[in-house]
């Protein structure tokens, strides 16, 4: 931690981007539960902290025009999973949130700084991509719309350019309706980082069955298995075992501490055919 | 760089200077000596360190002493009043559920934070809850059973006038 | 046990209050004046000599007030085993090892000034593994072992890693193992662990300007690092002070000394100021100390019965760089290798071996859990092997009043009862055998036994006083690091003064310079040996207010009694509140008499005898044992290999439950370490470099709230210690030891895969599950028992004069390849010579499933193919030595042996296919085309050209797998019939 850091709180987005682009060394900070122990290993090493947190549109949950629903990049995981919207029509959302961390750390951690961080084992952003969710940036140069399927580029990747603020993540309307399970597994029950995450959504409201399929904790960033949910929209549950097998074709595990990539391998297609078979 | 913030703990006002990178623990437990507060682990990983911010649990390890600026505070000293204890640290005498006590502070704090969010919970609910704070000593048994003694305790308290009233 | 007035009631603790309002003081919350930070340089490498160390610029650095290294501090510090200086000198040991140390102003400044220490290294080669420190011309970790100072019960070979060596030698074992009826032989592993206390180490230290030395440290044992410190500082014991407040606990990691030394030599050079040095989690996980790891063989040899008649044990630990504390626990785990059991016969080695890894010392339990995983582990599979249900074979075979541990110790019928333990933990959780099986859910139990590991003479002392309104102040230099022994002293004088437990205070953080000496908080012993000491005092104490009573009644002393805060004299009822006594009494004349009443008093365990040097045999080794057992029910997820254990039962017969709600703690604590150590612990190193590679709570997981089981049940029997205050024996450790054995137990009663390395994790489950399916799934060749059939040894001779065989068998059964110096003649040569070597072992008819396992291993995966050649002949050998068995011309006891020995064999040896074929053999199935070949052989009723046809469709399978089998069916046949010709 630099001994000349020093610590901003904009109160305005546009406020916070113009700090940011006035010095290069400055970090935005949300709820920091990443930040500060990188900060804290020397693994990053910024010159300014910009908190967000004080910035009243990044704390709210709107509704969205399209049914969908915008919720701030400040607001805090805890208040994302039991939100009344999140819980009524993007369940998976909810689902995947109460696997992360534990309860008093997604009281800190935001939404916003989860994805952000981008770990291949982020479970909350397995349920962003699954629900086709957007992530609206802004920068002195302007606002852009990235969708979660571009946003990861690897472990602690994304494809936000120097400057560029998060400021909300937009569900759209279109991906309500989804409900289905998070299989996870981790080396103990409580407080752990997923060894292996698959979530299973499906949608009965429409003709065929729509399904989503995502991985985490399997390939360098988040994933979503469109081969899979195909298959699924093509057979329904029966294919379970297609279905499966084209997760496993198309996750990327590594060894590591948590497990083989022989283990996960394997499990990414147990879990796969479990949360089909589940949601039938 | 330093900065001077202004915060509330325990109900008392407190106007400190301190540098930009100091933790809220280090704070607490360095400048305001409220040592309650337990260092474990540093990377929000225990649980020891456990205070309410606003209401809300958090990892005082993973908040900057800036960051709490204009904010409220408590810790686990702030939690008896002149020596009444909290129905939680009642239950947690009653039901012999502290050990070495390095962990006793930060599982009250949660379960403080738990009850209010949820006066009846049930055991899965308060093991969900607590599954951020480690003990090395106990193996919980005793301490979710003082979480589910505390809230029927309180419960009972809350619902005792509306009985008599009734 | 009826409850007493105070003892045995679920009475609050008494340091309570403090921990739950945040009050309590532990190390690091304590204040000083212009407090000193200090950090520590490091080596990064496991193995090195130091060249250099360079600490001009360090020391010149912003901040810095002093600079420590290696070369001034020489004296070597241990426990035990005085193997460890306080700073390396001459060469680190491992990843970790302290080089030098900066205290500075700040911590920042200190940090980075300890990257201004320049050291240059050597590198050498590193060992990690035992296997490794054990072989010969294996790098020395310690080449001045011989130089080192050792108390005379310690035993380490110069010249050697072996820093201890214990040996048991009890009755004939070899004999007994040769008149066995099975032999079962296995071996299991432990990795070494971390404690992972809550508080992680903190010692703070000052020199004053005379030299005076005063520490304030989390620790288990004040009086042993005053004791330590004074050795390797040179000192005085009295100028020496160490204060330990609360204590975030310990399990053993807080025991000896750790940073002490190195804030010492910091406060040394800094005379006047207050010196802190505080390991982060990180460095908590290796360079604090660590549990050590275990290599455990074990050979069983049992009679028909089932009765254990000899037991070998050969124990290799892990040390770690330095073995000063570490070599007690390879002490203790000889002692008590034999377990809760009793081994008439009993060879056993306990051998303790440095490596370049982290520090091995004390953990809950002292090396009893990593016993227990193999010893407990090995109990179940002889039994189920032996076709006895697991209980019934533990009951049978478990130690008891008159039976004799493996020292020799004769137990008597105050020792405490295993079997009722037994009894009450299969019953709560349902162990009988002929319980409904559902798959994937298992049940298994593990027993456990330990006595206090400490030197013969380990006492403990306190002082009770009183202030001026009769409040009692216990002074204890046993550390309550969470165990309860405050409230436990309290109780006790409670009971035995029968005052309020509420006029009690216990000092319990003590002070050297002010508390009365304990040895260590340690080995489960302070209940008991506080506890006697307590009681002692509270006699004396009872005594002086009865003496000053009896004069002020006028009445005989001995019809005083103390009750409800009085003395009494029951035959008159006259009595005197002790608030007229404590000070002295004063009449009304003014004159007074007694006086301010106090006792100290101490407690030594009595009657501890040296163990032989050579066998170990000793009438009385330990001060107790405390037995238990532990039963669980588990499940596995069939396809991810979790393990859920959902309920755990525990009873141990404690002698007297002084404290329902502690104990209870106790024991519930002790399970869910036990499933931590179990299911997901383990310090990994990285193979190359040999740094921790999972040194944090992030990559290092203990259970949480949501990894316990839902029930968990606790039970206690109290057969009453003899020596033991009200009876009570220690417990404190023993909550851990059977917890991860049970559950492998459980495991393979769920699926049948056994995991013989800790911990049990799932990807280990489902590896073990995924070679068992492929087991089952690729049989290459359909497989039937052997039908009976006539038989006569002449039709055997003729059979075997007669019959015409392919090349390959014919190669095999000389020995003499075709194409000298192929790949193939090199597995034909080794084949014949331990396939010869397995008919002469069988013809002699030897009943020991090891005299079989040289040659079976060899043979084992032997070759290329789907079944290798050496797999073949075992097969072949073990149908036609089935059929030879029927008729009387093989032992059938040699014949199960070696079927034994094929059954133990790991799924690594070989290929799934042929292991599936020699688990078939092991349990009499044999490929059908063998089958129709053996039970012609010697058949006087088939017809020449029905053996030649079958022998032909024998042959014909496979490249060779039908040549090979016949040959191992034929090798044996024909060394029996033509021993002369075989030979």
């Amino acid at each position: 931690m630099r001994s000349d850091l020093d610590y901003l709180v904009p109160s305005s987005v546009e406020e916070a981007v113009a700090l940011r682009a006035a010095s290069a060394g400055a970090a935005y900070l949300l709820g920091g539960t990443d930040l500060l122990p990188q900060m804290r290993a020397g693994r990053k090493a910024p010159g300014q902290l910009i908190d967000l947190k004080r910035i009243p549109p990044l704390r709210e949950i709107r509704e969205t025009a399209d049914g969908g629903l915008s919720i701030g990049a400040a607001v805090v995981m805890a208040d994302v999973e039991v939100h009344p919207a999140v819980l009524g029509r993007f369940p998976l959302l909810a689902e995947c949130i109460r696997t992360v961390g534990a309860w008093p750390l997604r009281q800190r951690a935001t939404l916003g700084g989860n994805v952000c961080n981008a770990s291949p084992a982020a479970d909350a952003a397995v349920a962003l991509l699954a629900l086709d969710a957007a992530f609206h940036v802004v920068s002195a140069e302007g606002r852009r719309s990235i969708p979660a399927g571009s946003f990861f580029r690897g472990p602690g990747q994304t494809a936000l350019l120097p400057g560029e603020l998060l400021t909300d993540l937009v569900l759209p309307g279109g991906a309500a309706g989804f409900r289905g399970r998070y299989l996870r597994l981790s080396r103990r029950k409580g407080m752990d980082l997923a060894t292996v995450g698959v979530l299973v959504g499906k949608s009965s409201g429409t003709a065929p069955d729509r399904w989503r399929i995502g991985l985490a904790a399997v390939a360098p960033t988040p994933l979503r298995v469109a081969a899979a949910e195909e298959r699924l929209e093509a057979k329904g549950a029966a294919a379970a075992e297609e279905a499966a097998a084209l997760a496993v074709a198309a996750c990327r595990p590594i060894s590591d501490l948590r497990g083989s990539a022989e283990y996960r391998r394997d499990m990414v297609g147990v879990l796969v055919r479990r949360g089909v078979v589940e949601l039938g | 760089m330093r900065k001077t913030i202004t915060l509330e703990v325990n109900g008392a006002s407190e106007t400190e200077e301190v540098e930009v990178g100091m933790t809220l623990l280090r704070f607490l437990r360095d400048r305001l000596d409220l040592t309650g507060t337990k260092e474990g682990c540093n990377e929000g990983e225990c649980g020891s360190c456990m205070v309410l911010l606003d209401g809300r649990p958090v990892n005082s390890c993973l908040v900057l002493a800036v960051e709490a600026g204009g904010g409220k505070v408590t810790t686990i000293e702030g939690l008896s009043k002149d020596g009444a204890l909290h129905p939680i640290q009642e239950a947690f005498l009653a039901h012999a559920s502290i050990q070495c006590g390095f962990c006793t502070p930060g599982m009250v704090v949660t379960a403080v934070a738990l009850l209010r969010q949820n006066p009846d919970p049930s055991e899965e609910e308060i093991r969900s809850a607590l599954a951020g704070n480690l003990c090395r000593c106990t193996g919980y048994r005793q301490i979710v059973d003082a979480v589910r003694g505390a809230a029927a305790a309180m419960r009972a308290k809350a619902a005792a006038p509306l009985a008599v009233s009734a | 046990m009826s409850a007493g007035r105070s003892v045995g009631r679920d009475v609050p603790r008494v340091d309570g209050l403090d921990k739950v309002t945040g009050a309590a003081q532990y190390t690091a919350d304590l204040k000083f004046p212009r407090l000193l930070h200090v950090a520590v340089v490091r080596s990064p490498h496991p193995h090195a000599r130091v060249l250099d160390v360079r600490t001009g610029l360090a020391s010149r650095a912003p901040g810095v007030r002093a600079v420590a290294s290696g070369r001034d501090f020489p004296l070597h510090t241990g426990i035990y085993l005085k193997d460890q200086t306080v700073f390396a000198t001459d060469r680190v040991r491992f990843v970790g090892d302290p080089v030098a140390a900066v205290a500075a102003e700040s911590p920042e400044a200190a940090a980075e000034a300890a990257l201004l220490v320049e050291v240059d290294y050597e590198p050498l080669p590193p060992i990690f593994d035992v296997e490794e420190g054990m072989a010969e011309g294996a790098p020395l970790v310690h080449p001045d072992l011989g130089r080192y100072e050792v108390v005379p019960w310690i035993q380490p070979k110069a010249g050697t890693n072996v820093c201890n060596h214990l040996k048991i030698r009890k009755g004939d074992y070899e004999k007994a193992l040769s008149g066995s009826w099975r032999v079962f032989q296995n071996t299991f592993r432990v990795p070494q662990v971390q404690h992972v206390p809550l508080e992680p180490h903190v010692s703070v230290a000052r020199v004053d300007l005379s030299g005076k030395v005063e520490v304030h440290t989390s620790a288990q044992s004040p009086f042993t690092v005053r004791h330590l410190l004074a050795a390797c500082f040179g000192l005085s014991h009295g100028d020496v002070r160490v204060h330990v407040p609360y204590v975030g606990g310990g399990f053993g990691g807080k025991a000896g000394i750790n940073l002490e030394p190195i804030a010492v030599a910091l406060a040394m050079r800094c005379r006047g100021r207050w010196v802190r040095l505080m390991v982060d989690r990180h460095e908590e996980f290796f360079a604090t100390v660590v549990r050590q790891g275990l290599s455990a063989t074990l050979v069983t040899g049992v009679d028909r019965s089932g009765k254990v008649q000899a037991q070998k044990m050969h124990y290799l630990w892990n040390c770690g760089a330095y073995g000063g504390y570490g070599v007690n626990i390879v002490r203790a785990a000889g002692y008590t290798c034999g377990g809760a059991y009793e081994f008439p016969n009993v060879w056993g080695d306990s051998i303790g071996v440095y490596t370049n890894r982290p520090v091995g010392s004390a953990y809950r339990g002292f090396g009893m859990q990593e016993i227990h995983w193999a010893l407990e582990q090995q109990m179940d599979r002889v039994a189920l092997e032996m076709g006895i249900d697991p209980v019934e074979f533990r009951l049978m075979n478990c130690l008891g009043a008159g039976k004799s541990t493996v020292t020799g110790q004769v137990l008597d019928e105050h020792a405490g009862r295993v079997d009722l333990c037994i009894r009450r933990v299969a019953e709560e959780i349902g162990l009988d055998p002929a319980r409904e099986r559902r798959p994937y859910r298992g049940k298994g139990i593990a027993c456990a036994v330990k006595a206090p590991a400490m030197p013969n003479d380990a006492a403990s002392s306190v002082v009770l006083k009183f202030a001026e309104d009769a409040t009692l102040e216990i002074l204890i230099a046993g550390i309550d690091y969470g165990q309860g022994l405050m409230t436990v002293a309290a109780q006790f004088a409670a009971e035995a003064l029968d005052i309020p437990l509420e006029t009690i205070r216990v000092k319990g953080c003590p002070d050297t310079d002010l508390s009365p000496y304990d040895w260590q908080t340690v080995a489960s012993r302070q209940t008991w040996a506080t506890g006697n000491a307590v009681l002692r005092a509270a006699s004396e104490i009872g005594r002086q207010l009865c003496e000053t009573s009896a004069e002020v009644l006028s009445v005989p002393a001995a019809d005083l009694t103390l009750r409800g805060g009085h003395v009494v004299h029951e035959p008159t009822g006259r009595s005197i509140p002790l608030t007229r006594l404590v000070m002295g009494y004063q009449f009304p004349d003014g004159h007074a008499i007694g006086g301010p009443v106090a006792a100290t008093t101490s407690y030594l365990p009595e009657g501890l005898l040296f163990l032989d040097p050579e066998t170990s045999q000793s009438a009385k080794p330990v001060a107790k044992w405390t037995f238990g057992a532990q039963a669980v029910e588990i499940s596995v997820d069939p396809e991810t290999g979790q393990v859920t254990v959902e309920k755990v039962a525990a009873c141990y017969d404690v002698g007297r439950v002084v404290n329902p709600g502690l104990i209870r703690g106790q024991t519930y604590g002790g399970i869910v370490q036990g499933i931590g150590t179990g299911t997901m612990e383990e310090l990994v190193l990285d193979p190359k470099t040999g740094r921790a590679l999972n040194a944090s709570l992030m990559d290092y997981k203990i259970p949480s709230t949501e990894d316990v089981p839902t029930v968990m049940t606790v039970d206690f029997v109290e057969t009453p210690q003899k020596d033991g205050p009200m009876g009570a024996r220690g417990i404190g450790e023993h909550t851990m030891i059977p917890t991860p054995a049970a559950i492998a137990n459980a495991l393979f009663d769920a699926c049948g895969v056994r995991i013989s390395e800790m911990p049990i994790t799932a990807e280990k489950v489902w590896r073990a599950l995924k070679e068992k399916e492929k087991v089952r799934c690729r049989t290459p060749l359909p497989c039937r028992p052997l039908a009976a059939g006539p038989f006569s040894a002449e039709s055997l001779a003729r059979h075997l004069s007669s019959l015409p065989v392919p090349a390959r068998t014919v190669a095999l059964l000389t020995g003499i390849p075709r194409g000298n110096g192929s790949v193939d003649s090199v597995t034909v040569k080794w084949a014949h010579g331990r396939t010869r070597a397995l008919v002469g072992t069988l013809r002699s008819g030897d009943v020991r499933e090891v005299a079989y396992q040289p040659d079976v291993a060899a043979l084992t995966g032997l070759g290329p193919g789907l079944t290798p050649t050496g797999d073949d002949l075992l097969v072949g050998l073990a149908a036609m030595a089935s059929r030879l068995g029927d008729a009387g011309l093989v032992d059938p006891r040699a014949l199960r042996a070696y079927g034994g020995s094929l059954g133990g064999l790991a799924s690594a040896s070989t290929t799934p296919a042929a292991l599936a074929l020699l688990g078939n053999a092991a349990n009499g199935l044999y490929p059908s085309v063998l089958a129709a070949v053996v039970e012609s052989l010697g058949n006087p009723d088939v017809q020449p050209e029905t053996l030649l046809e079958r022998a032909a469709r024998l042959a014909a399978v496979g490249a060779h797998s039908g040549a090979d089998l016949l040959a191992g069916a034929l090798a044996l046949a024909l060394g029996i019939v033509f021993p002369e010709e075989a030979r």
